[in-house]
């Protein structure tokens, strides 16, 4: 369990274990981005399929920034903040690099030379019910997975906050547009 | 062109030994309903049930600007106070109002820190209402947050706090209202939230009061919503069953801000409210 579990979890080792697993335990159990389906345990052990996982990480976060180009409002809000945000799902980090509001670049880690400003570490289960287009209660904002024992946020909160707004949107910019056609 | 039937004016109260200058909102005519406004907002947040006929034709609905919000100015020499609420004030400003406005037993509604509110009126001042509405509200939770964020030099405490409470706003709320609540945010005074939370994060003392509610002289119903973060489903059961007799709504598709956030899907809830309050007909009796 890493240290970072503690705290969040309203005091209930499930949530914690289903927070935060050990690491080789999250890549067997919780890597279940988008479109792709669960897998046995001895073939998510294969690493050139958790690279493909990855590389499906990868391009959704690739997916938000594109997205962010074409959302001026956000770039406005956003005019501000060049910082690096770790982003950690189900123990593997990335790194989302801001400069002045736009993303410029998405890095896969770990690193332990990459500093950044605040983390959101999460779940891929957890990320994924964030990203659908209504969210089931606590998976619809990233506070309210931490609330839920299902993530954490750690590092300059002040940072995030200050940039509250501008943060959770961007994230949410991979989240499923169904609801604007109903 | 449509002009709506809601109705502004000023009353002044004395609170503390001074005097408040409050804005207050009504439509309607029939059983008077006081209807609190959360922390860190103002009376918009009822506009959409002050704008329903089917509602108002039977229900005088009255909201108010607690001071130091909307409309209702700060006491003088504000400037050099550090606004914090407290429980012992907010009961008197309500009590004052209704004393004010001349209102005879009124169903006190309120939500989120206005529903906290009307909880501890329903257990220290219940001959003054006829019944207690208490939505999005319990016992006591201690801040998931810093509410030193929201006051500060280097920042809007205004834009920090509608981003942090639109956390508390359903997926299921149309967008335009979603926005038309956190509005009221982005609006609220410099320190006013903080003070609005500290008195709803630190004071616990209505715990031991809810045995003590009579439910059978003064109804109690308790509404929340499946994404409140602040107050969640667990909290207001929590609640409702430390008060016999009190009753309890769960909203699945609903929020912390209900009646504004998504009108159309608090309304329901809010008549089957006041359908559990006594009526005017039996209160004249």
């Amino acid at each position: 369990m890493p240290a970072a579990v503690s705290g969040d979890t309203n005091g209930d080792p499930t949530l914690a274990n289903m927070a935060f697993p050990e690491r080789s335990q999250a890549r067997v159990l919780t890597h279940t981005l988008a479109g792709m389906a669960q897998r046995p345990a001895i073939v998510a052990a294969i690493p050139q399929l958790m690279n493909a996982w990855e590389a499906k990480v990868i391009d959704t976060f690739k997916q938000i920034q594109t997205r962010l180009e074409d959302t001026p409002h956000l770039l406005r809000l956003g005019r501000l903040f060049s910082e690096t945000v770790l982003i950690e799902v189900g123990g593997d980090e990335f790194y989302l690099s801001f400069e002045k509001g736009h993303i410029v670049s998405v890095a896969h880690g770990p690193s332990r030379k990459t500093p950044w400003r605040f983390a959101l570490r999460t779940d891929a289960d957890a990320l994924n019910k964030f990203w659908e287009a209504r969210p089931e209660p606590g998976f619809h904002d990233i506070f309210g997975l931490v609330k839920i024992g299902r993530g954490r946020i750690d590092g300059d909160i002040l940072s995030l906050v200050k940039n509250l707004r501008f943060f959770k949107e961007v994230l949410s910019l991979a989240r499923a547009k169904e609801e604007l056609a109903a | 062109m449509s002009i709506e039937p809601i109705t502004g004016r000023y009353v002044t109260v004395t609170v503390g030994g001074a005097p408040r200058r409050i804005y207050f909102e009504e439509a309607g005519q029939g059983r008077p309903v006081i209807c609190l406004h959360t922390a860190g907002a103002d009376t918009r947040q009822w506009r959409h049930l002050m704008n329903d006929s089917e509602i108002t034709a039977s229900n005088r609905l009255i909201a108010f600007d607690m001071p130091w919000h909307g409309k209702s100015l700060p006491p003088e020499g504000f400037e050099t106070q550090e606004y914090l609420l407290t429980t012992e004030a907010y009961i008197e400003t309500v009590l004052a109002v209704i004393d004010g406005l001349g209102l005879d037993r009124p169903v006190l509604a309120g939500c989120s820190m206005g529903g906290r509110i009307a909880l501890q009126i329903a257990a220290l001042h219940p001959e003054k209402f006829s019944g207690f509405i208490a939505i999005e509200a319990s016992d006591f939770q201690p801040a998931w947050y810093d509410i030193d964020w929201f006051h500060r030099p280097d920042a809007h405490g205004g834009e920090m706090g509608a981003a942090l409470v639109s956390a508390n706003i359903s997926p299921h709320a149309p967008n335009s209202e979603r926005w038309n609540t956190l509005w009221m945010f982005m609006q609220s005074g410099p320190g006013v939230f903080r003070g609005d939370l500290s008195f709803y994060t630190r004071d616990d003392s209505l715990i031991p009061r809810l045995p003590t509610i009579d439910t059978r002289a003064t109804p109690v119903h308790i509404i929340v919503g499946a994404y409140d973060l602040t107050c969640t489903p667990e909290d207001a059961e929590r609640t409702a069953k430390a008060i016999p007799g009190a009753t309890l709504a769960v909203m699945d598709e609903l929020g912390h801000f209900p009646m504004s956030e998504h009108p159309e899907g608090f309304r329901p809830f809010f008549v089957d409210a006041l359908e559990k309050m006594p009526s005017p007909a039996a209160k004249a009796a």
